[in-house]
């Protein structure tokens, strides 16, 4: 208990602190919107370079008005919108691709900025913290700022969510609607500035690309919905923030930096470990299907061979196990698993080296046997496959196909009796049909 | 009251893309309730002219009206189905999301979406049988589906006219065919529809006025009337060899000034 005081309790007493948890939450707020829009339109490089490129602004500001907020302020997002407007100048007017023109103007404006830094006689900037963040030394003033920021952020987004939405995602609905693409795009490049400058103080202009994009990267690999991605992102961003901070009271860390590695290993562990998209569901998920795929070509292949094909009559009560391995392109280890399955699921009894197909087996059986037959019929019918491809790609379907669709065939191929290959088709009862004639 | 039956009328219109013209001077009356074919070999221009329409391309010069009137008063009136690769189907939005969006150009500013909206995209949904559909990721779709729900979309949006960007492109002949008696049965209800598409084999059965397109306008008019060898050969060979070389020329004299 002690122990956890000291950790989360402790720190809270200090004002300085107080100022640095709410500095982190708006920054994990702010970064987390405006990074998932940035995120979505493939713009992470022009974060980056916005944030870089703000600098120049900053320091001519401070030359001008002195050092504060409003100077800080106005600096940054002119200096911001510039860029952007001579990013979108230089690839208008020359074949220039946009990677390259980002690269040539931010990185020309932020040199352009050290240049400044070092002839600034009267007013002293620490460019370390400038550069890294230093969050234990926000001020009440920076704060302030930052929470307008915030405020403006969240009701633009809350404002425009329709027009952002559309100009992200399909430009022709965009026309439609009457929205101009090139407004919304300099207004989130406003929002992005203004950004910039609220995690300034808290991560720094090197890694503020990180706050911006890696939780809305993060959120991304958990949803499907753009408003949801929004919340979680900010849900993460705010985490993000305040376990860097810990970590820069605690241990001394720099804030930006331990924010921006704690982010990255929320990063990671989602990739692998995220419900949904996942790396390791996938992978179980996979798994799994061709588990079930191997056990249910084995139940056919068994029935398959207690049987008559032409006739669908059992003619042998069970078969010996051994007879089986040679029939099946699997190996050793993947058909023991799919009989251990098959005898749990009930669908087969294993006495000595002898399988029997038990009544639940028979039924699974039937049913692949008819999905494998109408599939091909319906093929067949519809001449889509030549008749050589006809039996791989039914062999694959036979798994997939649900019994409603399978039953749809049917009716569609006015019950048919024999398939293309000429064996019998079981009906949905598992019966063979007869044949009117016969 | 006839100039009132054309849905679209162009006279003169030129669109660039990258700079160069991509159409030139098409003039083009397009009746109200038809299915239209645009066809044209590789680089004739056929996007282009429906980019045109929306004012995706700039254009030069020309004027198109919708119903009478600038295109700019009614542009809300048209949906336009993307190209498949044009869009991002990692994009976080479903199937309802992205039909939804169709009643974006009836909302205000500010506003959201309402109940009636809501049941105007379930309708749209069933009418292409895609309600089962509707919380699924748009990726998670066959071609075909992703097909249908922009099309329940241009349905949501109420529009009157469709422009439909190679719709047919990577889809099987089953869903081919679904989607074209979906485009019939919208057209016989008063729609226009036009249709960008490269292949030939069913132009006859699909279309009911084609216009065949090489940088200019080679014809238009009734399939019956112009799906003839002399306009194909116009429309694919013969004078585009002319046709590219004065192109070509222009090209080498905007070099030099």
């Amino acid at each position: 208990m002690d122990f956890l005081v000291k950790i989360f309790i402790e720190p809270v007493q200090y004002e300085f602190m107080q100022r640095a948890i709410a500095a982190s939450v708006l920054v994990g707020i702010t970064c987390g919107l405006v990074g998932s829009f940035i995120m979505l339109r493939k713009m992470s490089l022009i974060g980056d370079a916005l944030a870089h490129a703000v600098l120049p602004g900053v320091i001519i500001g401070f030359m001008i008005a002195g050092k504060g907020q409003t100077a800080l302020f106005i600096g940054a997002v002119t200096a911001g919108i510039i860029t952007s407007l001579l990013i979108g100048f230089v690839n208008r007017n020359s074949k220039i691709k946009e990677d390259t023109s980002i690269g040539v103007v931010f990185t020309g404006a932020f040199a352009l900025g050290i240049l400044l830094v070092s002839q600034m006689k009267n007013v002293h900037i620490d460019l370390t913290s400038y550069l890294f963040g230093d969050i234990l030394g926000v001020s009440r003033s920076d704060l302030i700022l930052s929470a307008i920021i915030a405020f403006v952020v969240i009701v633009s987004i809350v404002l425009f969510y329709k027009q952002l939405l559309v100009t992200s995602f399909d430009l022709t609905m965009a026309a439609v609607m009457g929205v101009s693409t090139g407004m919304v795009h300099y207004f989130l490049m406003s929002l992005l500035s203004m950004t910039i400058v609220a995690s300034l103080q808290s991560v720094g202009v090197i890694l503020v690309v990180a706050m911006l994009i890696t939780p809305a990267a993060t959120a991304y690999l958990l949803t499907d919905r753009l408003h949801k991605m929004l919340i979680y992102s900010v849900l993460i961003g705010v985490f993000t923030a305040l376990v860097g901070l810990l970590g820069s009271y605690h241990f001394n860390f720099s804030s930006g930096a331990a924010m921006v590695v704690f982010g990255t290993m929320v990063f990671l562990f989602t990739l692998i470990f995220s419900p949904t998209q996942g790396v390791l569901i996938k992978t179980i998920r996979r798994k799994r299907i061709s588990d079930k795929n191997i056990s249910q070509d084995l139940i056919k292949l068994i029935y398959k061979n207690c049987i008559d094909g032409k006739s669908l009559k059992v003619i042998h009560a069970k078969i010996k196990l051994s007879e089986l391995t040679s029939q099946l392109g699997l190996s050793k280890s993947q058909i023991d698993k799919g009989i251990k399955t098959l005898t749990d699921d009930g669908l087969i009894d294993i006495q000595d080296d002898f399988i029997h197909v038990r009544d639940k087996g028979r039924k699974e059986a039937i049913q692949l046997i008819r999905s494998h037959r109408l599939w091909e019929s319906y093929l067949n019918h519809e001449k889509i496959l030549s008749v050589e491809k006809l039996h791989s790609d039914a062999e694959e379907l036979e798994h997939h196909l649900t019994e409603e669709l399978v039953d749809e065939i049917d009716q569609k191929l006015n019950y048919p009796i024999l398939d293309p290959d000429g064996d019998p088709i079981p009906t949905k009862d598992g019966e063979l049909r007869e044949a009117t004639n016969r | 009251m006839s100039s009132n039956n054309f849905a679209i009328e162009v006279n003169n219109l030129t669109v660039t893309y990258n700079k160069k013209p991509a159409v030139k001077s098409i003039d083009l009356k397009i009746p109200q309730g038809s299915l239209v074919g645009i066809i044209g070999p590789n680089g004739a221009g056929k996007s282009s002219l429906l980019k045109g329409f929306l004012g995706l391309l700039p254009t030069d010069s020309g004027l198109i009206k919708v119903f009478n009137r600038p295109i700019k008063q009614s542009i809300s009136s048209i949906s336009y189905i993307p190209q498949k690769e044009s869009l991002d189907w990692d994009f976080p939005v479903v199937v309802s999301d992205v039909v939804m969006m169709g009643r974006y150009p009836h909302l205000k500013f500010f506003q959201r979406p309402t109940e009636h909206d809501k049941k105007i995209v379930e309708e749209a949904l069933k009418k292409v049988e895609m309600e089962k559909f509707a919380n699924r990721q748009i990726r998670a779709l066959s071609g075909g589906q992703q097909q249908r729900v922009f099309l329940a979309r241009a349905l949501a949006q109420e529009s009157e006219i469709l422009l439909l960007d190679e719709p047919f492109v990577g889809v099987d002949a089953a869903t081919e065919s679904t989607i074209i008696s979906l485009l019939k049965k919208l057209r016989d209800n008063g729609k226009t529809i036009l249709v960008v598409h490269h292949d030939l084999g069913k132009v006859n059965q699909y279309f009911d006025y084609l216009v065949m397109l090489n940088q200019r306008l080679i014809a238009f008019g009734k399939t019956s009337d112009v799906f003839k060898n002399e306009y194909l050969d116009k429309t694919y060979g013969g004078r585009l060899t002319i046709l590219q070389k004065s192109e070509d020329l222009q090209i080498e004299n905007a070099k030099l000034h």
